[in-house]
C-alpha cells in the first residue's frame, strides 16, 4: 500500500472524514489510485490487459483513470455453464483474472456444491460474495482477509455517522430480513452486532434458512437449462415445489418476527432487515394492536438494499419507523453496492449520501467511457464510478449502472466533501422497455423462473 | 495516453427534437405534443396526441378494401414501390433525414434497406405470397362456393380483417411487407411504430396518398406511434370491439404487454425474436480454396444487415479439430472485418458485451480471440456457444466433433440455419425442425428466400384474415 493510499484510508475513522473538500483532496486521490494502479497492473491480468489497450502506464489525471475503470458487469463475465457444470477449476481460473492475489491451489476433490467451493476458497484467504441478481446472471467478488477487516469497521462507522447512534453494546438485535449467506453480509451482521448489541442478550434471527450462494444460483442453472431445453418438466416441478416451500417459510416468518417483536417491545432494540419483510411485520405488529406508544423510545433501524420490485404504500418507510418508535432523526440511509468495499451514509440534515476520502467518486458519460466536463461548481450528472481505494482483494475501480448527481461542493449538513443528491436511478430502467426487433434470444422464451 | 480525450459525448448537452407525424386513414397529422426518447441514440422525436377515435374505425363500417379486387391492390403497390425506389422522391428523401437521427445504422445502410425493402412491391413476388398462403385466392375478392360429400352448401370468405401492427424498428423492410401484407388481406390497419424508426411506415403511406388521396389502401391505413407497454393508449385500444387481431415482433418485454390484453375474439399474430446459426461440415477442409469460399460464406451470413436482422448468424458450429477450426476463424474475422470496412459501421460493442469478450481474452487456453470488441469484426473460438448474445459483427465459432453435437444447440429461438456442405442438409433437416428451427439454407444464403415460403412457422396471410363462412343449406338430393 502506497503512502496516499495509507493517508486517505487511514481516515476510515476520523471524525471529520467527511468534512475535507474536494480540492484538498483531488490530488493525493490521483497519487494514491496511481500506487493503486502500480501495484496491481501486474497482479490484475484483466487490469494490465485493459492497462496494454489504453496505453496507459501511470495514472497522473483522473482521465487517466477511465479506460482502467471495470464496469459492475465485469464480475458476472465468467461462462455461466460453467456453474451448471460444475467446472471448479475453470471457474478458479477466471476468478483469478480479475483477483489482486494469486489463488493458491486448492483441492477440487470430492466438491459438492458451490458452497463446497467457496467455502475451500476461504479456507486459503479468499472471499467471494454472489449477488443475488433477480434476473440472470449473479455477480461473483472476490475479496481479501484485509478486505473483510475493514468492512467490519466501516459499516460500523457509517451506520454511527448516519444515524447518529452510538455504538454501546446496549441493544437486542432482532435480524428481520432472510440473509443471503455471502461472507460479506455475514461479517457485516457480525461487526454491527458486536457494536451495536448487548452481549448479554441474544439476537432474534429471521426465522428462514439462509439464502446460499448455491441457492441463489441454483434458480440462475435452472433458467439456464430451461433456455436450453435441457430442463425436464420434473425439475422445474421440482423447482416450483422448492419455491413454494420457501415461501410458506417467508410466510411463516413474518407471524413469528412480529410475536418476538412484541414480546420484546420494552427492550432497547437494534432492528435490522430489508423494506418489504420491515413493512409486513410492522403492518402484522399494529394489527396485533400493537405500535409506537409500546416500543422504546430509543430504538435504532438498520435498512439494507432497496425495495427489490416489492410494491409497497407509498409512505412505508415511515409506516415502519413510527411502528417500532423510531426517533426522527434516526432515519439511516446508505448508497453503495456490492463491487464497493465502502458505505457512502446520508447525512440526516441535508439529506445527502458523502462520499468519504478513500473512495474517488467519478461522473461519466451514459456510455462510461469518458468524464462529463466539468466547471467544478453545482452538480455533475452522469453514470456514477468510484475508485474504493481501500479495496485489496480485487480492482478498486468500478463503473456503475447508476445515473447520480454529484456535489463536489459544501452539503446544508456542514460538511465540505463531495456528496450524492438522493436522486439516484439505474440507466436499466430509464431504457424502457420500448425495444422490439426481430432477432432476439431465447430468454424471451423461458416463463417463470425470474 | 488517455483514450478519453476522443470522446465528447455528455448526459447533458441537448439533443435536437426530430417530429414525427401520423398518418391517419389518408390524412397527415402533424403535431408537438408529446415528445418520446429514441432507444438507442437517446434522440427525442416529437408527435401528435393520437386521435382515437379517428384511428379506429366502427365495426359497423365494413372495411374500404373489402370489394376492391385484389388485382387494383397490387398494382397499387407495385406503383408504391417504384416511387419508394425514385431517387427524387421527396417522401423517401425526408424520411432518410429523420431516420439517420434516430437509428443506429449508418445512412447508406438504411438507404439501401429502404431500397431492397421496396423490391418486395413486385407484381410477381405479390401474388406468388398471395398464392403460397390461400389454397384459393378468390376467396379474397370474393364469397367461395364450397360443397362437401354429403351436398351441404356454403360460401367461404377470407374477410378482411382488423389488425394492429406493432412493428420493430430494425429494419425498414418490415414496415413495407406490413403494408403490403395488411393491404392484400383488406385490412384495416392500425401500424403502431418503434422508437428507433417513427417515420418509414409514414412515409410510405404519404407516397401511397400521393398517387391517390381517396384511395381505399389509403383509407384503411394509420400510423401511429406509443411508448409500447403505455397503460393509456394499449388499455384503451387492444380490445376485440376494435381489432380481431395484433400482428407483433419481438420478444421479452414487447410481448408480454401484449399478452395482458389477449382474449376471446382478439389474437396474437407473433414474429418472435430469433437467433440464426451455421453449420459447417468438415468437407469445408478439403482445399483451402474450399475453406476461403466457405468463410465467406458464413461471413455474409454473419454480417446480414449487419447482423441486426433475426437471420443474420451468430454462432458457427464448425466440425474440425482445434487448429483447423483456428484456421477458419482467422479467415472469417478476415471476411467479416472486410464487410464492415466496406459498411462503414464502426459502433464499439456495447460496455456489457465488451466486457464479457474481454473475460474470454484473459482466459486464452479455453477461448481464441480473433479481432477486438471495437466494432471492425470479431470472432470466438469457443468448446460451448458463448452465453452472450453475439452482435455487432461478432460471430461465435463452436468447435465441435461432429454437426450431430450440434444439433443440441437448436432451440425454439433458432430461425435459419446456413449449412455446408449442401448435400448434408437433407440428412439434418428433421433433427432441426424438431429442435425448434425454421430455416435450413446453404450457407451464404441467409437472407433470400423462396417467394411466398412460411415465415416463424406458419402462413401469416393464412392466419391475418377473419374467416367467415356462409351456410347454404343442402343440395337436392341426386333422384
Amino acid at each position: 500500500m502506497g503512502s496516499n493510499v495509507r493517508k486517505l484510508t487511514e481516515m476510515a475513522s476520523a471524525d471529520n472524514r467527511f468534512a475535507v473538500p474536494f480540492a484538498d483532496l483531488r490530488a493525493t486521490q490521483i497519487e494514491a489510485m496511481n500506487e493503486r494502479f502500480q501495484g496491481r497492473k501486474n497482479a490484475i491480468k484483466l487490469l494490465g490487459h485493459r492497462a496494454k489497450e489504453a496505453g496507459v502506464a501511470e495514472v497522473r489525471t483522473a482521465e487517466d483513470i477511465v479506460p482502467l475503470l471495470f464496469p459492475h458487469t465485469t464480475y458476472k463475465s465468467y461462462p455461466e455453464n460453467w456453474l451448471r457444470e460444475e467446472k471448479w477449476e475453470r471457474l478458479g481460473k477466471w476468478l483469478a483474472t480479475v483477483s489482486s492475489h494469486p489463488i493458491a491451489n486448492i483441492p477440487l476433490f470430492g466438491i459438492r456444491d458451490i458452497d463446497d467451493w467457496i467455502e475451500r476458497l476461504q479456507g486459503v484467504g479468499h472471499f467471494i460474495s454472489c449477488s443475488s441478481g433477480t434476473t440472470g446472471k449473479s455477480a461473483m467478488l472476490i475479496a481479501s482477509q484485509k478486505d473483510m477487516e475493514w468492512s467490519k469497521v466501516d459499516t460500523v462507522n457509517a451506520f454511527a455517522w448516519g444515524s447518529g447512534v452510538k455504538p454501546a453494546q446496549d441493544r437486542r438485535i432482532m435480524g428481520l430480513a432472510p440473509v443471503a449467506y455471502v461472507p460479506k453480509n455475514v461479517i457485516i451482521a457480525e461487526a454491527q452486532e458486536k457494536a451495536f448489541g448487548d452481549p448479554a442478550r441474544s439476537r432474534f434471527n429471521y426465522p428462514v434458512p439462509p439464502l446460499t450462494v448455491g441457492a441463489l444460483t441454483k434458480m440462475v442453472v435452472l433458467r439456464k437449462a430451461i433456455a436450453d431445453g435441457t430442463a425436464k418438466p420434473e425439475d422445474i416441478a421440482d423447482f416450483e415445489r422448492t419455491s413454494k416451500e420457501r415461501q410458506v417459510a417467508m410466510d411463516n416468518a413474518i407471524g413469528i418476527a412480529a410475536d418476538a417483536l412484541i414480546a420484546v417491545r420494552h427492550e432497547k432494540l437494534h432492528i435490522a432487515g430489508l423494506w418489504n419483510n420491515l413493512y409486513h411485520v410492522a403492518k402484522l405488529v399494529r394489527e396485533k394492536g400493537y405500535g409506537a406508544a409500546d416500543f422504546h423510545p430509543d430504538n435504532s433501524i438498520y435498512v439494507g438494499g432497496g425495495l427489490k420490485r416489492a410494491q409497497l404504500p407509498a409512505d412505508y418507510q415511515e409506516f415502519v419507523h413510527e411502528t417500532f418508535n423510531i426517533p426522527k432523526d434516526r432515519h439511516f440511509q446508505n448508497y453503495s453496492m456490492q463491487e464497493l468495499n465502502s458505505a457512502m451514509p446520508k447525512c440526516r440534515e441535508g439529506g445527502r449520501y458523502h462520499v468519504p476520502p478513500w473512495i474517488v467518486p467519478l461522473i461519466l458519460n451514459k456510455d462510461g467511457d469518458a468524464l462529463v466536463s466539468h466547471a467544478g461548481v453545482g452538480e455533475v450528472e452522469g453514470r456514477a464510478a468510484f475508485f474504493d481505494l481501500s479495496l485489496d482483494g480485487r480492482w478498486g475501480g468500478v463503473i456503475t449502472g447508476d445515473k447520480i448527481s454529484l456535489d463536489y461542493g459544501p452539503c446544508a449538513c456542514g460538511n465540505a466533501g463531495p456528496s450524492v443528491r438522493d436522486n439516484i436511478v439505474r440507466f436499466a430502467d430509464l431504457e424502457g422497455d420500448d425495444k422490439i426487433g426481430c432477432a432476439g434470444t431465447v430468454d424471451a422464451y423461458v416463463r417463470g423462473v425470474a | 495516453m488517455s483514450t478519453a480525450a476522443n470522446h465528447t459525448g455528455t448526459l447533458t448537452a441537448v439533443p435536437p427534437v426530430v417530429s414525427a407525424p401520423f398518418f391517419i386513414r389518408g390524412e397527415l397529422l402533424e403535431g408537438q405534443d408529446v415528445a418520446h426518447r429514441s432507444r438507442d441514440l437517446g434522440v427525442t422525436f416529437s408527435t401528435p396526441r393520437i386521435p382515437l377515435d379517428r384511428a379506429v374505425p366502427p365495426r359497423t363500417e365494413v372495411p374500404p378494401l373489402l370489394n376492391v379486387p385484389l388485382a387494383e391492390i397490387i398494382d397499387f403497390l407495385v406503383e408504391t414501390g417504384r416511387r419508394i425506389r425514385d431517387p427524387n422522391n421527396p417522401f423517401m428523401q425526408e424520411c432518410i433525414d429523420r431516420m439517420c437521427s434516430t437509428h443506429i445504422l449508418p445512412r447508406e445502410v438504411v438507404r439501401n434497406q429502404a431500397m431492397y425493402a421496396a423490391a418486395y412491391l413486385d407484381k410477381r413476388k405479390l401474388m406468388a405470397e398471395v398464392e403460397q398462403n390461400f389454397p384459393d385466392p378468390k376467396a379474397l375478392d370474393g364469397w367461395v362456393p364450397k360443397q362437401d360429400f354429403t351436398g351441404r352448401k356454403s360460401y367461404v370468405r377470407a374477410f378482411a380483417p382488423r389488425l394492429i401492427h406493432v412493428l420493430p424498428g430494425n429494419s425498414p423492410g418490415v414496415a413495407v411487407k406490413s403494408i403490403a401484407q395488411g393491404a392484400m388481406v383488406k385490412a384495416i390497419n392500425l401500424f403502431k411504430m418503434s422508437s428507433s424508426d417513427p417515420f418509414t411506415t409514414v412515409a410510405i403511406l404519404r407516397i401511397m396518398a400521393d398517387i391517390d388521396p381517396n384511395h381505399a389502401i389509403v383509407k384503411s391505413m394509420s400510423a401511429v406511434y406509443w411508448r409500447g407497454g403505455d397503460d393509456a393508449v394499449e388499455r384503451v385500444l387492444y380490445r376485440p370491439q376494435y381489432f380481431d387481431k395484433i400482428v407483433a415482433w419481438g420478444g421479452g418485454d414487447a410481448i408480454n404487454n401484449v399478452i395482458k390484453y389477449l382474449g376471446p375474439g382478439f389474437q396474437l399474430v407473433s414474429f418472435d425474436p430469433k437467433t440464426s446459426i451455421s453449420m459447417v461440415g468438415k468437407q469445408a477442409f478439403s482445399s483451402d480454396a474450399t475453406l476461403d469460399q466457405v468463410a465467406d460464406l458464413a461471413s455474409m451470413d454473419v454480417m446480414t444487415l449487419n447482423q441486426e436482422a433475426c437471420v443474420a448468424s451468430r454462432f458457427i458450429y464448425v466440425e474440425a479439430e482445434q487448429e483447423d477450426t483456428d484456421r477458419f476463424c482467422a479467415k472469417l474475422h478476415k471476411c467479416i472485418a472486410a464487410r464492415a470496412a466496406a459498411s462503414g459501421d464502426f459502433r464499439p460493442l456495447d460496455m456489457e458485451l465488451r466486457e464479457q469478450v474481454e473475460a474470454l481474452m484473459m482466459m486464452d487456453d479455453e477461448y481464441g480471440v480473433w479481432g477486438k470488441p471495437d466494432g471492425r469484426g470479431l470472432v470466438i473460438r469457443s468448446e460451448e456457444p458463448v452465453d452472450f448474445h453475439p452482435i455487432n459483427k461478432t460471430a461465435n465459432v463452436v468447435r465441435v466433433d461432429s454437426l450431430d453435437d450440434a444439433v443440441k444447440y437448436v432451440n425454439v429461438a433458432t430461425q435459419t440455419i446456413g449449412f455446408f456442405p449442401f448435400d448434408r442438409m437433407a440428412h439434418y433437416r428433421d433433427r432441426l425442425a424438431s429442435g425448434g428451427a425454421q430455416r435450413v439454407v446453404h450457407l451464404g444464403e441467409a437472407g433470400p428466400s423462396t417467394i411466398g415460403n412460411p415465415h416463424d412457422a406458419m402462413y401469416p396471410l393464412h392466419r391475418f384474415v377473419h374467416w367467415m363462412a356462409h351456410e347454404d343449406g343442402c343440395a337436392p338430393s341426386p333422384g
